[in-house]
């Protein structure tokens, strides 16, 4: 009970210091942008660490109306301290917000024709170069291909080891799931573009390091994926295989394997999916492919070729969705 | 007669909190046919799943066929449990497998394991198979998927695994309660005939009273996770019978 009390104090503590360190460094901020004022941070923080702690112990703060300790009991956000603080704390995010991404309505309607040039790449391309862009092509839906497929075995045996209900409940299984799990939300995480930045310095510029970016981002994502599906599985199946005296291994190929194969596949579908798209992207930061012969083309603004790598990427990608939706149809009805 | 399953003072505690076995004591005879009742949550699932360990128990003693069941290594285990076919409410069967195969998988106690991983079986396991699917009466549906037939019959199929095992007992966890009462009583007979056939011990838990009288030869009533009757199926009249089901129960539960 006592304990349960302390953390929601602790935890409405630390919302408070979050929120209004923030609140104070969005002022300071906008002091800069719209009156030449530079506040140095340490003040920024030493302020909003002041003005969170005189909240919270007043209880007129967000975090103590968040937690149940509010001074101002129930009454409506409108006759509150914090609702209106809410209200300005959304508003300056909005203010701040704007100023930083720099938006310009005024450009954005009255500028089109800067766009012209591209626009005009694009409705005439120059199919001069369409075989070295088929070859490029031809590159990405590989190493989309291969990156999919060395993952799906590893990722596949990983998930065993990821999933709650297979792993038992002993220092050595709750380590395992543990660790799997964690490393594969870490991997995850980390988008497969730095994963192609780390290899084209690592393994070099082209579609190898592409492969490898896309790959490790796909084990990861795979195996929380399958994973998931292995945790959803009916318990009674395996409750009956393991009482016929069948092994650990026995009971996952005969109890576990034959509800998953078909979310399974799907999966993976999903995944080459989005791989053939991510491989595009990937060749940008040194990841081979056409997102490579794109890169340098808009460099050398050749834009009539752009057109032409705009159109193939455009059709390779609607083709993998209709394949991947009808696959994926079937293997729901089947 | 000769005891093969024993128990003392079983307790299981699960990380809930719940205490769901209390100290059960008990001594189970060859060819016998036990039917446990009990109502919801009395721990009639719990205790069953204790005796081979399908649910780790928390302290006492289990021995079946002179083995003990709580301390035995994994591949001991296996060998224990490998002499115990079990039925469940749900069936429990591979849904997207066909009947033969789920019958076939009673076998994976013997067999190797590349032998099961490859889904390759011997010759004499599939005649096997289908022998035991001809016995409870759905030879023609062998090569079916399970998820396609009915609950009698997937029940059946649930039988046919467990003769598999060729088991010296089978524990069968309210094996009609999913089932229309015809369908309950041609699926108990199979188990009766077991019984009497093979003097294969069953242990079954039920919520009827005229299956029980009809098919046990022994009841044992839990309540709260401890045994509060054990005796002749006939000797449970209405007063009994309110005494483990709650004043409110009436009949209602028994046909
Ligand atoms: N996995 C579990 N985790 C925690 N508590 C459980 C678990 N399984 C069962 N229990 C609890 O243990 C007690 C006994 O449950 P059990 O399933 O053994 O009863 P039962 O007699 O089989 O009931 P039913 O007739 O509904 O099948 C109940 O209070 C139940 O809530
Ligand atoms: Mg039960």
């Amino acid at each position: 009970m006592n304990i349960e009390k302390v953390k929601k104090r602790v935890l409405s503590v630390i919302l408070d210091l979050v929120i209004s360190v923030y609140f104070i460094g969005c002022i300071a901020y906008l002091a800069n942008e719209w009156a030449g004022l530079s506040v140095d941070l340490l003040y920024v923080v030493i302020v909003g660490v002041l003005v969170a702690v005189v909240q919270n112990i007043t209880g007129y703060s967000i975090g103590c109306w968040g937690y149940g300790f509010s001074a101002e009991g129930k009454k409506p956000w409108m006759h509150t301290f914090w609702g209106w603080f809410l209200v300005v704390l959304i508003i300056t995010t909005f203010v701040v917000g704007w100023i930083i991404v720099q938006v310009n309505p005024y450009k954005f309607f009255m500028k089109f024709q800067n766009a012209g040039t591209i626009v005009n790449g694009i409705f005439s391309p120059n199919l001069g170069i369409l075989s070295e862009c088929l070859a490029a092509l031809a590159e990405t839906i590989y190493l989309a291909l291969l990156a999919t497929v060395f993952a799906i075995p590893l990722a596949f045996v990983l998930s065993f080891f990821a999933a709650r209900n297979l792993m038992p409940h002993t220092l050595l299984g709750n380590t395992v799931y543990l660790i799997i799990r964690t490393i594969a939300t870490i991997f995850r995480s980390i988008e497969a573009v730095v994963w192609a930045i780390i290899f084209s310095v690592w393994v070099g510029i082209g579609p190898y390091a592409g492969m490898l970016a896309l790959m490790v981002h796909s084990i990861a994502a795979l195996t929380k994926l399958y994973s998931e599906q292995i945790e959803n599985i009916d318990h009674g199946t395996v409750e009956a295989i393991q009482a016929t005296g069948a092994t650990t291994l026995q009971t996952w190929v005969y109890a576990v394997v034959p509800q998953i194969v078909s979310p399974f596949l799907a999966f993976t579908i999903y995944r080459w999916d989005i791989n053939v798209r991510m491989a595009t992207i990937v060749g940008f930061v040194g990841g081979g492919g056409i997102g490579l012969l794109l890169l340098q083309q808009q460099q050398m603004l050749r834009w009539h070729n752009v057109g032409i790598i705009i159109w193939l990427i455009a059709a390779v990608v609607w083709t993998m969705d209709i394949i991947s939706a009808k696959v994926r149809e079937k293997l729901q009805n089947s | 007669m000769k005891s093969i399953i024993q128990t003392t003072n079983l307790h299981k505690t699960y990380d809930s909190g719940t205490h769901a076995l209390k100290g059960i004591n008990l001594t189970i005879h060859e060819g016998e046919f036990i039917i446990l009742l009990g109502l919801s949550g009395s721990g009639k699932s719990t205790l069953l799943r204790c005796l081979n360990r399908l649910i780790e128990p928390s302290s006492g003693d289990v021995t079946i066929l002179d083995q003990d069941v709580v301390n035995a290594n994994p591949a001991q285990l296996r060998r224990i449990r490998r002499q115990i076919g079990m039925i469940f409410q749900q069936f429990n069967l591979i849904k997207n497998l066909s009947s033969l195969t789920n019958v076939l998988s009673g076998k994976l106690g013997y067999v190797s394991l590349w032998h099961a991983l490859a889904f390759n079986h011997q010759k004499d396991d599939v005649a096997e198979a289908m022998a035991n699917l001809n016995r409870v009466g759905l030879s023609e549906f062998a090569r079916k998927k399970t998820k396609n037939l009915s609950g009698g019959q997937q029940q059946r199929v649930a039988i046919a695994r467990a003769l598999m095992q060729h088991p010296k007992m089978i524990f069968a966890d309210e094996p009609v309660a999913s089932l229309d009462p015809a369908t309950a009583d041609s699926v108990m007979k199979y188990l009766g005939v077991l019984n009497h056939e093979e003097n294969m011990t069953v242990v079954c838990s039920l919520h009827f009273l005229s299956l029980a009288r009809k098919y046990g030869t022994r009841v044992i009533a839990l309540k709260g996770g401890k045994i509060v009757f054990d005796g002749s199926p006939q000797e449970i009249d209405e007063a009994r019978f309110q005494s483990i089901y709650g004043e409110d129960a009436e009949e209602v539960e028994i046909r």
